[in-house]
């Protein structure tokens, strides 16, 4: 992928990161010991349920988790930038946009009803010290043209009078038209039809190539993941538990959460009884377990230390998966079946 | 027969449902000192109304040796122009001041719920004729039809004031419902409660009213204050003959007999009432704050 | 047994200074579903599917057209009479925070429509409070958990659950599932589509399931119809394996290519569609409605209106001039 412009593309690593929100019952994890490289040019696909912490690993890319929540500790080293999270004020603002730039899930709402597309632009231009304001609107109309639409008639629209897609389209746009080399699409299909969808995805993996970009992209669908993503990683209760190329995440899932989500999507094709529910559900801030595995209640495979010991955290060649089964086995796989196709290494 | 047994126990899950929604009150109450506070007052103002009076002879007496006589122990606010007990007739004057406001706050949500939701929830012909209605009543100026009634009106019973007060006063609560029901009748759990076959009045009582009860309370309150501001300004300008004392009739004494704005003789004689009306709207205040926790179970509960 | 015959339904929206603008929702919808049985309704949003579902569950009105709710005719019928029978189908809503009261208990949820079921058929206070533990139970719930607590309290697969029962309390025939899952938790949407197999089978009742989620559709009902809605019109219907493994519309082929494929443990369907998204949505004066989008139109597609049937080659029915059998949908990936 992106070959042409590997240069620009900068490379983004995640340590340690822990992100905590003060409520009533003390400061809780929302984000705990999260590890993650985004390594330049790529698309990495961050893919949880409600209350996994996903959407607070999003904002920490911009260090814009907002109080009651605080990074308490972990660093988010951006190439040519530096740690986001030591930095704060003016320097902060101009990161945003101008290097990281942010799709708001359901972008549908993330535009000012009260203004036209065009007038948003260039506050934002202004915000960031833009002195070719024209160029910028040069800019994002060919943007918008790329991505398939009119930009000249969508400049001078108001959200209402854009569809789901375009809105879309627009929020991307305003991510990009800062020349960010860095770009979070926080659920970027939600709430969009399949064939939208599937136009959406295109585009995102067309203009990350073209420009290269080196993209996060947040959701709780595995299959827009499996789309566009080189790179997979499997949050649950805020730890990541599973993360490796796609393929051979989905191919042969080495956690018992990823294997139990793969399971528990209907098919289109194969018997319908291989598909199975996850018991249980998924833990909420108050409810994640202080020690021991986040995903034991639910799991299939748990033993005796997976109450009280951390997960060892294992990489076996290019994937990394926390969970005490793959410890003493190693590279091994597993045996659970996963949908149709046993689990078998795609390599 | 097993209906016997279990009718008691269906009554208890409503009693402890009861017991549950004031144990949440309490705790909701007692998240702010300020809440507290406001508490405090209204129920010093409630018993004030009632009681004070009782306190006190008919005619209260009067001192003709302290005319406009400074605060003292014997008299914390001083005197009046005749020599009488500021206090006294702070306290002798509550009862009609809050009685209107009562009045006055029960026909304004009474009236403006009502029409609002019905009108909301029905939309259609009953929507607009009922809605015409409002506007024309939201384009009657208060003050002014005050003063023409009160040359026929006298206004002697507190009751009567709050009655013309609440009718003069139901218009914007009947709009803000009306919008409120617009919205919520779209809400998938009233869609539910219709496609159940579950009866209108059903709907509006139970299934739409709770989701407005702060909403009515806080207006309920609000319309206390507005209904005292109102009755105490036609006093107070002298529109109304005033044969009982009241607060409105203390602030009209005090400027205009006692020239309270130009000597610091009869200055106390005019903050006393002044002061009873800013505690009150501060009580009312603080209170309103607690109105959203106390009706929604969420912020109830936590 | 429910049946509809050429559902017609049109939106009035008011334009502002040009007044009123009117915008078809459904085109002369036939359709019917046998008792226990099931039907999906698939298309993109603003197709008419829930319009539709809405139309059944007594929530909307519709223009013309005749639906027969177990052999009453409904036009035989005055509209407030009417009320009875499309009682008997219940719409489980998209949303589970927003379809239970947030200021009730689940307990009073459930007391309100089993009062008055119990008020129709005779029965005392007793069944009332057995009937509500009894449906919950049906629904995997534990009712000395639940019936105490406000929806805030319970999870959102748990209010779907709580939503279902309170559908279930008066005994309905079928149940609409307007995009049931589409806000719950992935690794909790199973459950809820389980269940929804599960009443079928146990409680005999048939399930509308309206999605743009095809895999969905078909968990619930593999013995059941398919039908694919564009614009107000079914332009395909039939067997819901028939209609995923040889769709032959093209729209229909768009829809089921443009479901992400889980690359690793499938491959894409080897004559995939590229599907064109409908960013303009102008009104053709003839012919076809999908034919700005479909990639295979010809002269006659934009002259003509194709209506819905069989021909000789297909199992199912379809409205197109050039049916052909692609197979678009992903494939199971050889183990190697």
């Amino acid at each position: 992928m992106s070959v042409t412009s590997d240069k620009r593309a900068p490379g983004v690593r995640i340590s340690d990161l822990s992100v905590v929100y003060r409520t009533g019952a003390g400061e809780l994890p929302a984000v705990r010991g999260v590890d993650l490289e985004l390594e330049p040019g790529t698309i990495t696909g961050v893919v949880g349920e409600s209350g996994s912490g996903k959407s607070t690993l999003a904002l920490s890319m911009l260090n814009a988790v907002q109080p009651p929540g605080r990074i308490r500790s972990g660093s988010v080293e951006i190439d040519g930038l530096g740690d986001v999270v030591t930095l704060g004020g003016d320097d902060l603002r101009k990161t945003r946009g101008r290097h990281v730039g942010y799709v708001f899930q359901a972008a549908q709402n993330s535009l000012n009803p009260l203004k036209t597309v065009g007038k948003q632009l260039l506050d934002l231009g202004r915000s960031h010290d833009v002195d070719d304001l024209p160029g910028l609107v040069k800019e994002a109309r060919s943007l918008l043209d790329r991505m398939g639409l009119d930009g000249a008639r969508v400049l001078d629209s108001y959200q209402h009078e854009l569809s789901g897609g375009m809105r879309q389209r627009v929020g991307i746009m305003l991510a990009l038209v800062l020349n960010a080399h860095v770009v979070v699409l926080d659920e970027p299909t939600t709430a969009l039809d399949m064939i939208t969808q599937a136009t959406i995805l295109r585009i995102i993996r067309e203009v990350h190539e073209e420009r290269g970009l080196t993209t996060l992209v947040i959701t709780h669908d595995l299959g827009v993941v499996a789309e566009i993503a080189d790179r997979l990683a499997v949050m649950y209760g805020g730890r990541l538990v599973e993360q490796g190329p796609t393929r051979e995440v989905l191919g042969a899932p080495k956690h018992p959460y990823t294997q139990g989500l793969l399971q528990a999507i209907p098919r289109l094709v194969g018997d319908i009884d291989e598909a199975r529910a996850l018991p249980g559900r998924p833990p909420t801030l108050g409810t994640i377990p202080p020690d021991g595995c986040v995903f034991r209640e639910r799991c299939a495979v748990r033993m005796d230390v997976c109450e009280t010991g951390e997960p060892p955290v294992l990489t076996i060649g290019p994937r990394v998966v926390a969970c005490h089964t793959a410890a003493g086995d190693g590279e091994q796989k597993e045996t659970v079946t996963t949908g149709p196709t046993r689990g078998e290494e795609q390599a | 027969m097993t209906a016997t047994t279990i009718m008691p126990e269906a009554r208890s899950a409503s009693a402890t449902l009861r017991r549950n929604f004031w144990r949440g009150v309490w705790r909701v109450m007692k998240r702010k000192p300020s809440r507290m506070a406001g508490v405090v007052i209204m129920a010093g103002f409630a018993f004030m109304g009632v009681f004070g009076p009782m306190f006190y002879p008919e005619h209260l007496p009067r001192d003709t040796s302290a005319l406009y006589a400074p605060p003292s122990w014997a008299h914390p606010f001083g005197t009046d122009f005749e020599g009488t007990d500021v206090l006294a007739l702070v306290i002798t004057g509550s009862r009609y001041v809050l009685l209107t406001g009562l009045v006055t706050a029960v026909i304004t949500v009474v009236l403006g719920a009502g029409i609002g939701l019905f009108a909301g929830f029905r939309r259609g012909r009953w929507d607009s004729v009922l809605m015409r209605i409002t506007d024309m009543k939201l384009t009657i100026p208060g003050l002014p039809l005050m003063l023409v009634l009160s040359t026929i009106w006298k206004f002697t019973s507190a009751i009567e004031m709050g009655l013309v007060l609440g009718l003069l006063g139901w218009g914007g609560v009947a709009r803000a419902v009306r919008s409120q029901t617009l919205s919520l009748r779209e809400r998938g759990f009233v869609e539910a409660a219709r496609g159940l076959g579950l009866s209108t009045p059903h709907i509006i009582g139970r299934e739409l009213l709770p989701s407005m009860a702060p909403y009515i309370a806080m207006n309920m309150l609000i319309a206390v204050t507005g209904a005292v501001y109102a009755q105490v300004g036609l006093f107070f300008l002298g529109v109304l003959p005033f044969e009982a004392n009241n607060w409105g009739v203390m602030l009209n004494l005090a400027v205009f007999g006692g020239g309270a704005l130009t000597t610091t003789a009869a200055l106390p004689y005019l903050l006393a009432p002044l002061l009873a009306i800013l505690l009150l709207t501060l009580g009312i205040v603080l209170v309103v704050d607690a109105m959203d926790e106390i009706f929604n179970p969420r912020l109830r509960e936590e | 047994m429910i049946t509809g015959k050429g559902i017609t339904k049109t939106f009035r929206q008011r334009g502002g200074m040009l007044g009123a603008r009117e915008v078809p929702a459904l085109r002369g919808v036939d359709f019917s579903i046998e008792k226990g049985g099931a039907v999906s309704f698939i298309g993109e949003s603003g197709c008419g599917k829930t319009t539709l579902g809405r139309i059944l569950a007594g929530l909307e009105s519709y223009d013309s057209g005749e639906i027969v709710i177990d052999g009453v005719p409904m036009s035989s019928l005055r509209p407030k009479q009417r009320q009875p029978h499309f009682r008997r189908v219940q719409l489980i809503h998209q949303d589970p925070y927003s379809a239970l009261n947030p200021a009730r208990t689940i307990h009073q949820t459930l007391d309100a429509p089993l009062t008055l079921r119990a008020k129709q058929t005779g029965r005392s206070r007793s069944w009332i409070d057995e009937r509500a533990e009894e449906l919950l139970g049906l629904v995997g719930l534990d009712p000395g958990y639940v019936l105490p607590r406000y929806p805030h309290q319970l999870s959102g697969g748990m209010r779907q659950r709580v939503v279902i029962a309170r559908a279930l309390t008066v005994d309905p025939d079928m149940l609409v599932a307007d995009e049931a899952t589409s806000m719950i938790d992935v690794s909790l949407r199973l459950g809820i589509l389980g269940l929804l197999k599960d009443l079928r089978d146990r409680l005999g009742v048939s399930v509308l399931f309206i999605t743009h989620d095809v895999a969905t559709a078909r968990y619930i009902g593999l013995d059941g119809e398919l039908y694919v809605i564009y614009r107000g019109q079914v332009v395909e219907r039939g067997p819901v394996e028939t209609v995923i493994s040889d769709p032959v519309h093209p729209y229909t082929q768009s829809l089921l290519s443009a479901i992400p494929v889980l690359h690793g443990l499938e491959v894409p369907g080897a004559e995939r569609v590229v599907p064109t998204e409908a960013i303009d949505a102008a009104q053709p004066d003839a012919g076809c409605l999908f034919a700005a989008r479909c990639p295979f139109r010809t002269e006659r597609c934009t002259s003509e209106l194709p209506v819905l049937g069989h021909d000789g080659g297909t199992l199912q029915e379809h409205a197109c001039f050039h049916p052909q059998r692609r197979s678009v949908v992903a494939t199971p990936a050889v183990a190697s």
